[in-house]
């Protein structure tokens, strides 16, 4: 209790520095009443910025007590406040929790530890802790940053509170958030991608989906075949020339719109068949459906339709290994 | 613009799927024993009609027919499943006949872009080429659904037969800005 007034004091001072216009220094430099006072917390002072008078003194430091490198794999972290606070995510939660004992006095007689309520920490967050966790293991699977991790989370936090989900499965709807997060930020992935680093179902993932648009009122923006020729093309190792001659394949063959009513996936996968089979790296259309998710029948069909113009779709300037007439017809 | 009301176009009505309650509870068991064309599964039973009408039957006497092609059509086989429970025994009687949901099926005599169609239509259409091959277009004041292929096929459920052919007109000239030969 005696401990919260003095971080109260940091925290009103700190917001004078960014230029908080509600909250008054406290202390003004003599000579230049109306400045506003900087503070420079490292050293514990406030300092007036026209004349450089040292005004405040002895500012409780709110920067960490022990400098931690990464490096080192010390066994005692010496910092006695624990991580910093996620407070866009959590409830702004402070409680302490008290962790089992090491000693020998804090096993009673028949073995059993003496203090032993550590549960019930943050009982209304914790469905969220655990859905928070597990996106970032999900996310951690297919290498994603932490924009999109935030995002996802955010995401998550909005639909959580809003409760018209509240009977789906939390990994459910953690999965459609990532979904719609990449979506977002522009790089998206397709259901088939989250399917496998998700225990739930493409169908469930799909529904969550639609629900979480509908419950949040946003919309995302159609998938294109681009979003993913460099992702696919660099699994399957091709180099930069096939993929971009597949990336204009792909987008020449939607603006003909030789592909009525196919996914763009299908559509990217037989663009990269078909760009792979002109280089010299010739790739098997099961590779590529193994690699983008799609049946390989489903490639054949998609193949068939861009077939017949195969001559216009390739660009300009491309250097045909196997020309266009040579390349194999399914 | 042609786009008046249903000039050539053709609206099939392919299933219309209704409700009705029989104000006594039923013995699942004895009509799966002794009643013609049943299949019965724990949870509920299921019951065949000659001219195409499938029931549902729940042992609360809740009943969903399916597989009328015309509200009339549903309200005669409902009846007709009616009178067949009656005399297994039953004391049945038909209340509140309600047509919950009409499917038909149209077709534009042109192709559509459906990107083209999301994009001008944003809340309201949603289109998701790896769940579903058609872009959804939900009317919320009718009620109703309408689904659009790239062939330009489209399927449209509501509640009634009305709401369906108001939302065939609604949707028609949307669909006309963006069709296929057009806006290429």
């Amino acid at each position: 209790m005696q401990f919260q007034i003095p971080l109260a004091e940091p925290a009103n001072m700190a917001s004078t520095s960014r230029g908080d216009v509600l909250a008054l220094p406290k202390v003004r430099c003599p000579n230049h009443p109306d400045a506003m006072l900087v503070e420079d917390y490292r050293a514990g002072d406030m300092i007036c910025p026209e004349c450089g008078l040292v005004v405040g003194d002895r500012v409780i430091d709110v920067g960490s007590e022990w400098r931690t490198f990464t490096n080192e794999k010390a066994t005692k972290d010496p910092s006695r406040v624990g991580d910093a606070q996620n407070p866009l995510l959590n409830g702004g939660d402070l409680t302490t929790m008290i962790s089992k004992g090491t000693g020998a006095a804090s096993f009673d007689e028949f073995g059993n530890s003496k203090y032993q309520n550590r549960r019930t920490m943050s009982s209304s967050d914790r469905a969220m802790l655990n859905a928070f966790k597990e996106i970032t293991t999900m996310a951690d699977r297919i290498n994603l940053p932490r924009n999109i991790i935030d995002r996802t989370n955010n995401l998550f936090k909005q639909v959580y509170e809003q409760k018209s989900l509240k009977g789906r499965a939390n990994d459910a709807i953690a999965s459609a958030c990532l979904y719609i997060a990449c979506r977002q930020e522009g790089v998206p992935r397709t259901f088939k991608e989250i399917c496998a680093v998700s225990r739930i179902s493409k169908k469930e993932i799909g529904r969550c989906f639609k629900l979480i648009l509908k419950a949040l009122e946003t919309s995302v923006d159609l998938i294109t075949t681009g979003d993913f020729m460099s992702r696919f093309c660099s699994n399957l190792g091709l180099p930069k020339q096939v993929q971009m001659a597949a990336t204009y394949i792909a987008r020449k063959a939607v603006e003909l719109d030789l592909v009525p009513g196919r996914s763009p996936i299908s559509v990217a996968a037989a663009a990269i068949y078909m760009a792979s089979q002109a280089s010299a790296e010739k790739k098997t259309q099961k590779e590529i459906g193994d690699i983008a998710g799609v049946a390989d029948v489903t490639i054949r069909q998609s193949y068939r339709l861009i077939y017949p113009r195969a001559a216009d779709l390739f660009p300009p300037d491309f250097k045909f290994d196997t020309p266009v007439d040579k390349l194999p017809q399914l | 613009m042609e786009s008046s009301n249903d000039v050539a176009l053709d609206i099939i009505i392919t299933n219309v799927v209704a409700v009705f309650r029989t104000r006594c509870h039923l013995n699942l068991r004895t009509i799966a024993l002794e009643g013609v064309n049943v299949i019965y599964k724990p949870e509920y039973g299921k019951v065949l009609m000659k001219p195409r009408i499938t029931a549902s039957i729940w042992s609360s006497g809740k009943i969903i027919c399916t597989g009328a092609t015309s509200e009339e059509e549903a309200k005669q086989g409902a009846r007709r499943l009616a009178r067949t429970l009656q005399k297994l025994g039953f004391k049945v009687r038909f209340a509140d006949f309600k047509v919950v949901n009409v499917l038909a099926v149209c077709s534009m005599p042109f192709a559509i872009r459906l990107i083209d169609f999301t994009k001008n239509n944003r809340p309201i259409a949603s289109y998701e080429p790896e769940l579903h091959p058609a872009a959804t277009y939900r009317i919320k004041t009718l009620k109703a659904t309408v689904q659009v292929f790239s062939t330009g096929s489209l399927t449209v459920t509501g509640p009634n037969v009305q709401t369906v052919a108001t939302a065939v007109e609604h949707i028609y000239p949307l669909l006309f800005e963006c069709q296929k030969p057009l806006c290429k």
